[in-house]
């Protein structure tokens, strides 16, 4: 952890952007809470007051974090962002595949990308994927018998 | 005082099947802990919903997590001693004199010290848990909605006052966790709240979705960023047995350093890395008369251990009793239990006995079981250090999706947790802890029911919130521990500054994945 505010030459003052972000979060939160609609309610403070009061509550602490904002790291860049975001859309990708094609093929792509992208060459990522796919549909479809798809193309 | 929920607790703990998971839950707790950043809040993330899916009932689903997260506490020792890479936060004490002796030949006695340390500090944790819990629970019976109400205040107090140098990161987490438990149906008034016309967001975020999301997606991103730089493991670990000396020298550590753990565990909100620095520092005051502590002195490595794992037994006391988890991964237990439609509490311990007595007995089972496993399996645990990135975190990203999926059988819920894992990510880089964002998640439901409850039985008064006697001693006491950073701070940070700075809490392995 740098212990910086992430606020070196270039670099986008991390701690404060994120601060801002929570108190903009915050009166987004308390505008949509005070617009809550309903047509009963059996207790004097009804469903809006609470989120209300915490949207102030997360608006007053944003603004103490943008005074103070330590602790907060650079973000990754270059090519460590890539690999980073390669990470979810992996995983996006296999949740997407995993009812056409299958949790087996859905779960080879996963763990092959992901191998890659921490480093294992080819022949390791797709040896890997191969035996990820088969470990775990072994022990959740046929040994604990959780149901996971088979894939409409295929099954 | 009444131990019948005890004896019933041992005949459910000690039946086969609770006996074979809670060494199953022992064994993977122990890996789990043993692998740099996997701490048992992430290992128990992992499994709470293949658990679930599996179809245990809840006292052997507890039983399961229970030695998960002791086994992990075991475990985190390993990589600190071995790596000087902590397996988390409560073992980040441990790398300071555990490394050094590892670097002097002696990793093995190392190992085996805080094995023992481990197990005194679990046993004396179990035996205050099972002597205070039906105290707490009697206490709180005279707990209403406005002293529930309280008391979460007081929780929240707690836990922004100690956990950290950054008390309003720790506030804003709790209220982040507050708001997301506000996405969905109000029960009182039947207003649907955040949900945008999504009908899957309609029961709420599921608690599955958040915490794996938050602990599990999250870890495998930061993993990503630290596998660049560099740690020397220790692969000789030299003689397996304690010295006499070391052990005799380390007795009336690892006791009080139990007792410092067991105390601190019980404070809502805090945890194994609050215990382990008191009690590190305390030793170092009261012991280290010739300097050695951070230089390989066994003391400096029992007294974190002890406390940690005896921690870990308190922060059950007020997860059971009054339904306030004791420290992050007692708060996903919590959510454990509420997936079984559980509610702790008070009245819990007399009305499932089973699960509270099964508990507290398998902890106590547990500590023998491993301290039976460590002992002699230490060198397959160190192994697991060996376990290259690109191996572990597929694994990881295959558990979190089947855990989801297999929960809901719905892709949003899979994407959800993708999307909340992403904010969790972006949170932890800005130095955020998500065990706030948990803990107000679980407990934010009950804390707005019951401050709807409190006022509906007054008519509208907010002076019920300070009617009672036991709601004017929680309210000081959330005072009091509001302002004791601000009396302690400077005090712990003179003692800590030079020389027990924590070592960097990084996993830091080479691109093809191994420990370099």
């Amino acid at each position: 952890m740098s212990g910086s505010a992430g606020h070196g030459r270039g670099h986008l003052p991390t701690g404060r952007v994120a601060a801002a972000c929570l108190f903009l979060f915050a009166i987004a939160y308390g505008l949509i809470g005070a617009r809550i609609d309903y047509a009963f309610a059996s207790d004097p403070l009804g469903p809006r007051v609470f989120p209300v009061a915490l949207a102030i509550a997360l608006a007053v602490f944003a603004l103490l974090f943008a005074r103070r904002p330590e602790g907060a790291e650079d973000l990754p860049r270059g090519a460590l962002l890539g690999r980073t975001l390669a990470i979810p859309a992996l995983a996006v990708s296999a949740v997407l595949l995993m009812e056409p094609l299958g949790f087996p093929i859905a779960i080879f792509v996963l763990t092959t990308g992901v191998a890659r992208v921490f480093g294992a060459g080819w022949p390791r990522a797709v040896l890997g994927g191969a035996l990820h796919a088969a470990l775990w549909w072994s022990v959740f479809v046929a040994a604990l018998e959780v149901y996971l798809p088979t894939g409409t193309v295929f099954g | 005082m009444s131990f019948d929920y005890l004896w019933e607790g041992f005949s459910v703990a000690l039946s086969a099947q609770n006996l074979l998971i809670g060494l199953i839950g022992c064994f993977l707790g122990t890996m789990i802990g043993a692998l740099p950043a996997i701490g048992p809040i992430n290992g128990i993330a992992l499994l709470l919903p293949i658990a679930y899916t599996m179809g245990l009932p809840p006292e052997s689903t507890m039983i399961l997590l229970a030695a998960i997260y002791c086994g992990a506490e075991y475990g985190g020792r390993i990589s600190s001693i071995l790596l000087n890479v902590p397996g988390d936060a409560g073992a980040v004490m441990t790398a300071l004199d555990g490394y050094p002796m590892a670097r002097q030949g002696r990793a093995g006695e190392a190992l085996m010290l805080s094995g023992l340390a481990s197990f005194t500090g679990g046993m004396i944790g179990a035996t205050g848990l099972a002597l205070f819990a039906p105290v707490l629970a009697g206490l709180a019976t005279g707990f209403g909605p406005a002293e529930y109400f309280v008391l979460m205040v007081f929780a929240f107090a707690t836990l922004g006052s100690m956990m950290g140098a950054r008390p309003v990161k720790t506030l804003i987490g709790c209220v982040l966790g507050l708001m997301l438990a506000t996405v969905g149906l109000d029960a009182t008034s039947g207003a649907y709240r955040f949900t945008f016309g999504e009908p899957e967001l309609g029961d709420g975020i599921e608690f599955v979705v958040l915490v794996i999301g938050l602990f599990s997606i999250s870890e495998a991103l930061i993993l990503l960023e630290k596998q660049a730089a560099g740690t020397e493991i220790i692969r000789g670990l030299g003689r397996m047995t304690a010295r006499l000396s070391d052990i005799r020298r380390s007795i009336g550590t690892a006791l009080r350093s139990s007792g410092i753990g067991f105390v601190v565990g019980v404070l809502p909100g805090t945890g194994a890395s609050v215990s382990s620095a008191i009690a590190y520092m305390t030793e170092k005051r009261i012991s280290d008369r010739e300097g050695s502590f951070g230089k390989g002195d066994p003391r400096g490595l029992v007294a974190p251990e002890a406390a940690n794992n005896a921690t870990s037994c308190g922060a059950f006391v007020p997860m059971l009793t009054l339904g306030v988890p004791g420290s992050g991964t007692t708060a996903v237990m919590l959510g454990a239990l509420m997936l079984y439609n559980i509610q702790p509490g008070p009245t819990l311990m007399t009305d499932r006995p089973e699960i509270v007595g099964g508990l507290i007995a398998s902890l106590f089972i547990g500590n023998i079981l491993l301290l039976a496993l460590n002992l002699p399996l230490v060198r397959i645990f160190a192994r697991v250090l060996t376990v290259p990135n690109w191996v572990l975190v597929p694994g990881i990203l295959v558990l979190s999706i089947v855990g989801v999926y297999s929960t809901h059988a719905s892709a949003f819920s899979v994407l959800l947790m993708l999307g909340i894992g992403m904010a969790g990510w972006l949170l932890r880089k800005t130095g955020f802890d998500m065990a706030p964002i948990i803990l107000g998640f679980v407990l934010g439901r009950v804390m707005e029911v019951n401050l709807r409850n409190a006022l509906a039985i007054s008519g509208g008064d907010i002076g019920i919130l300070f009617d009672s006697t036991i709601s004017i001693v929680l309210w000081i006491a959330a005072a009091l521990v509001a302002v004791l950073p601000l009396i302690l701070g400077r005090r712990l940070k003179r003692a800590t500054a030079p020389d027990t700075a924590a070592p960097d809490a990084t996993v830091t392995r080479a691109a093809d994945g191994r420990v370099a």
